[in-house]
């Protein structure tokens, strides 16, 4: 054969490999409604950047017929391209062959970019669309989920890993991306169970759609498993684009410095009148974020679940930050189960990725409640508390209304090892509110007086004047500074020049043992 | 009165044009300006500059008591009104005369007499100046009688809005049908745009054209016309293109004259002091009737200053100074031919809709029989606030074809990025066969002429289009085979420590 056939034939493999299931599988994705693993690479990466590695690779049973279906690359495409220009490495399941489920040469092409993952410090992003483990290969199947599910927690707090389910995600598959740091899903085309329907009604007897049981909406608002959900795979992957761009390549780099025009020195004149005069009215907490943050951008996470605590991502000066924040427009901004959850992961992650922590508290407390007890948020609001503790990046908190009680201590407080605490004028921090506070303190002069009400009232004026400001705790030395709303952008970038080479470590330790 | 200090009550390039008049003339500026107006042009060209309030202008250009209040802080004596805004508010002009200040346009009583088109129309019949066959707006007609006026008038007819202009509160009838809706929708709107629903009838006359003339007036009862601008090209009552003179007076100086005395006499009806234009419609036998008279500079000033070498802006100011016309009507000359395109900020492959945003690019044309007035340069915003004009494009020749041929050279050089133009409008209507022969009125753009038809022919360059095409293809193979060392962070920790830990540390 000659030189030129070579590489006629090579070229000729290659198209063959492209194709995956076969054109006619490709089809039927598409009448689906889903992409292409290809194609989902194309539209994730920069245009021309991705380059494959295992395009040859085939699986390698020859049992129950399988030997003579075999297809180049298996069902998964793998390797590496650009988001933006930075490196990052990808695995996409590929629903035409064999349904995308795994078996050994799949496993094995995932771990191998795993490893040259965590070897280069870059990120890696999983597309998952699998029917799950591939019955026919029986525990090598299994064997390759662990391999993976190893990687992903070494991987864990070293690289970035994000996961987007793009079709089913079932059964022990799901602990991979459960494992990863986010995860995205398709609305309506994407969904994530241990045991699927047809179990469920099994064992418990109840009727349930796949999309009730393990839906993205379900996922995003309920279960908190889905961090970010897209209404279709272009917007869900433009979401990871965009949120990737907030994220440093690795534990040792930091996150992506952007320059920006929107000025630092920027005040927020409409801040001074945000906070509502009743301190019982809410205002919306995003709105202060978008208004400190660069250009009003603000990248949320978890959106639709737990909404009365805020994370997500943001800019200030040019520099990422993650933001957590109190939000009085739900449940008063009161911490829970779920929100400390949800803020406690968070917190963590910013941690061991560099991100500085931009704290916004206006919390009235833990909410009480019977099911929250039962429901352990004693264990949860831990966690939260424990996140804020141990991290060592820098911590910035502003106070813009209320702090009381414990969660003032948790919503990184200056014990804790905050770098910079500042509160708004109107801000009240305090073991609780002024109502409950007198009830408590002046129990008996009340209940003595001649008008208890009106008795009530005057104490509940006077406790509010004298101990709802930020002044007591400043006078301690809680509180760094007292500064007007509208030059919180000003204040925050500089405080973060401030730290840009903080130092702080914690006690040598295998790891600390979070209460989980 | 004389005065050394103008505020100018506009913006964008009428105000630039009021100001370079002004420093011609040696008088000290004042420019007033709304906050998204801040870094514009005018603002830049007045010796003082003073924010009047936010963007709408209804908060800002229209707020008659912080003008004044600007021009008495400032010191100025005399206000322009540009055109648009104050330019036409009898009680602004009041208000001005009442502070002392003068306002560089006609008395207050003129504006009001000409404003109100039934008064205008009354007194231009009574002073023997033919008008549109019509009712009588000051006669506040109700519905019905309208119903009766309209059959003795004959269709097709116009409803039109007493208090009107652009087009507002305008409707074209065809049959008694349609009469009692149309009232109701012309009033409606005429409400809600001039706060005024009384409309009148005027007979529609088919085949019309559109054109003016232009006079001036000193305080010392001086009138001359400078000859006719034609105004047809229009769409939507919105003037696109203007000349001077009219291809269809072209050389009938006879005509020109008997119009121009028309003008002249429509001004001295109202005792009419400063610049002013008398708007007729034309039919094809040439019986022209008064339409208006706007009360302030025009849009279109330039193309009559292009033929007859006379500064209208610079007369303006100087009449308001209180000096003679240095010119009477018989050393008025049109000489050669001039052509305004408006260019503006609208697409005019999607029914020319507004474009705003910042003009990345603004390369405007230059060379000989070249003018352009603009308020816009690179970097500049076209905001929803105002009218999306970007400039005034004029050019000069000694025949309509020289003019033709350094229009088309003009629009080919013209370069704007950031917004979309009607550039390729006037592009097309250039090449047009009609327009060149001058056979058109006023509804030749709407009713014959399609930017559909002239769209087809943009692709006669799919080479271009290949070429850039894969060119940005090999840019972006090129760029996605580089990946990015540091990240944009400077340096990699990662390789560093890993470097440190390898060596034992």
């Amino acid at each position: 054969m000659s030189k030129k056939n070579k590489i006629e034939e090579l070229r000729e493999k290659r198209a063959l490999g492209r194709l995956g299931g076969g054109a006619e599988r490709i089809e039927a994705q598409h009448a689906r409604g889903k992409l292409t693993a290809r194609e989902r690479i194309d539209l994730l990466l920069d245009k021309g950047s991705f380059r494959e590695t295992d395009a040859f690779v085939t699986h390698r049973t020859e049992d129950f017929g399988l030997g003579e279906r075999k297809y180049m690359g298996d069902s998964v495409v793998t390797g590496w391209g650009t988001i933006d220009g930075r490196l990052v490495y990808v695995f996409s399941q590929d629903f035409t062959v064999f349904g995308g489920s795994l078996g050994e040469a799949h496993a094995q092409k995932i771990v191998k970019i795993m490893d040259m993952a965590l070897k280069n410090g870059a990120p890696l992003i999983g597309l998952n669309d699998s029917g799950g483990a591939r019955i026919q290969e029986g525990v090598v199947s299994l064997g390759g989920y662990a391999d993976i599910f190893l990687r992903n927690t070494l991987a864990s707090g070293v690289v970035p890993q994000i996961s987007v389910i793009m079709g089913p995600c079932a059964g022990g598959a799901v602990y991979s991306p459960a494992i990863t740091d986010f995860i995205f899903m398709v609305k309506k085309s994407s969904y994530m169970f241990i045991t699927g329907p047809e179990v469920v009604k099994t064992v418990t007897h109840e009727d349930v759609t796949f999309e009730e049981l393990g839906g993205a909406m379900v996922h995003a608002d309920t279960s908190g498993v889905c961090h970010v959900a897209g209404d279709s795979e272009a917007e869900t992957l433009a979401k990871v684009r965009e949120m990737f761009s907030y994220l440093p390549q690795n534990n040792m780099d930091d996150p992506p410095y952007r320059e920006t025009s929107d000025d630092p020195l920027r005040r927020e004149e409409a801040l001074d009148s945000i906070i509502p005069e009743d301190p019982s009215k809410p205002y919306d907490i995003k709105d202060v974020i978008r208004m400190v943050m660069d250009d009003g951008r603000f990248f949320e996470i978890h959106k639709d679940y737990a909404a009365n605590i805020v994370v997500g991502f943001a800019r200030l000066g040019g520099r990422p930050v993650g933001i957590v924040a109190n939000q009085p427009a739900v449940l008063a901004g009161a911490l829970d189960i779920d929100s400390s959850k949800k803020g406690g992961r968070f917190v963590r992650f910013c941690d061991a990725f560099n991100f500085p922590i931009i704290t916004f508290v206006d919390v009235p407390g833990f909410l009480p409640g019977v099911d929250q007890e039962h429901g352990g948020v004693i264990s949860s609001g831990a966690k939260l508390l424990y996140a804020y503790c141990e991290s060592t990046v820098p911590k910035l908190t502003v106070i813009t209304r209320k702090a009381y009680g414990g969660a003032y201590d948790v919503m990184s407080s200056k014990h804790i090892r905050a770098d910079y605490n500042v509160a708004w004028p109107g801000a009240e921090i305090a073991v609780m509110g002024p109502d409950g506070a007198v009830n408590i303190i002046f129990r008996k002069e009340i209940s003595e007086a001649e008008d208890p009400l009106a008795r009530k009232d005057e104490l509940t004026a006077d406790y509010r004047e004298k101990f709802a400001n930020p002044y007591i705790a400043a006078s301690f030395g809680f509180i760094d500074d007292v500064i007007e709303p509208s030059e919180t952008r000003p204040r925050l970038i500089n405080a973060l020049e401030m730290l840009e080479n903080k130092r702080d470590s914690n006690p040598p330790k295998k790891h600390g043992n979070i209460p989980l | 009165m004389t005065f050394n200090k103008v505020l100018v009550a506009n913006r964008g390039e009428i105000a630039v044009r009021v100001l370079r008049a002004c420093r011609e003339l040696g008088v000290e500026t004042v420019a007033v300006y709304s906050d998204v107006d801040r870094k514009s042009l005018h603002v830049r060209f007045a010796d003082e500059a003073y924010l009047i309030g936010p963007a709408p202008s209804a908060d800002s250009y229209l707020r008659m008591e912080k003008l004044i209040e600007v021009a008495r802080k400032s010191g100025a004596q005399a206000v322009h009104p540009g055109y648009g805004f104050l330019s036409e508010n009898a009680e602004f002009a009041q208000l001005c005369a009442d502070e002392g200040l003068v306002f560089i346009g006609p008395s207050p009583e003129a504006i009001r007499r000409m404003g109100d088109k039934g008064i205008a129309r009354a007194t231009m019949k009574a002073a023997g100046v033919p008008v549109v066959p019509g009712t009588e707006g000051e006669q506040r007609l109700r519905d019905e009688e309208l119903l009766a006026e309209a059959g003795k008038i004959g269709f097709p007819l116009l409803i039109k809005a007493t208090a009107g202009g652009g087009g507002k509160g305008m409707r074209v009838v065809t049959d008694l049908s349609e009469m009692a809706a149309a009232i109701q929708s012309a009033r409606r709107e005429s409400k809600s745009a001039f706060g005024d629903d009384n409309v009148y009838l005027e007979k529609l006359i088919e085949h019309a054209r559109h054109i003016e003339i232009q006079v001036l007036a000193d305080q010392f009862g001086n009138v001359v016309h400078l000859g006719e601008r034609e105004c047809s090209i229009q769409r939507r009552h919105q003037k696109l293109l203007e000349e001077a003179p009219s291809v269809f007076v072209m050389d009938d100086e006879d005509f020109r004259q008997r119009m121009g005395a028309v003008g002249v006499m429509a001004a001295e009806a109202v005792d009419y002091v400063n610049a002013g234009t008398v708007e007729c419609l034309v039919d094809g036998d040439k019986n022209f009737y008064f339409l208006e008279m706007n009360t302030r500079l025009q849009v279109e000033h330039p193309v009559t200053e292009l033929v007859t070498g006379v500064d209208i802006v610079l007369q303006q100011i100087r009449i308001a100074q209180g000096s003679r016309l240095p010119f009477g009507q018989e050393d008025v000359r049109m000489r050669g031919w001039a052509i305004e395109c408006r260019i503006n900020a609208e697409d005019p492959f999607n029914q020319f809709f507004p474009s705003t945003g910042v003009v990345s690019e603004h390369d405007v044309p230059t060379g000989p029989g070249v003018r352009v007035d603009t308020g816009i340069f690179g970097g500049a915003a076209i905001t929803p606030y105002y009218d999306p004009m970007i400039s005034k494009l004029v050019c000069y020749g000694e025949t309509r074809d020289q003019a033709v041929m350094r229009m088309r050279r003009a629009l080919a050089e013209y370069h704007i990025l950031g917004v979309a133009s009607n550039i390729p409008f006037h592009q097309n209507l250039l090449q047009d066969a009609r327009f060149l022969s001058g056979d058109f009125d006023t509804q030749f753009v709407e009713n014959q002429f399609s930017m559909q038809e002239v769209a087809g022919d943009l692709e006669t360059y799919p080479e271009i289009a290949a070429i850039l095409a894969t060119l940005v293809a090999h840019q972006q193979t090129e760029r996605s085979a580089h990946i990015d060392r540091d990240c944009g962070n400077g340096i990699s920790n990662w390789k560093r420590s890993g470097r440190w830990k390898e060596m034992g540390h």
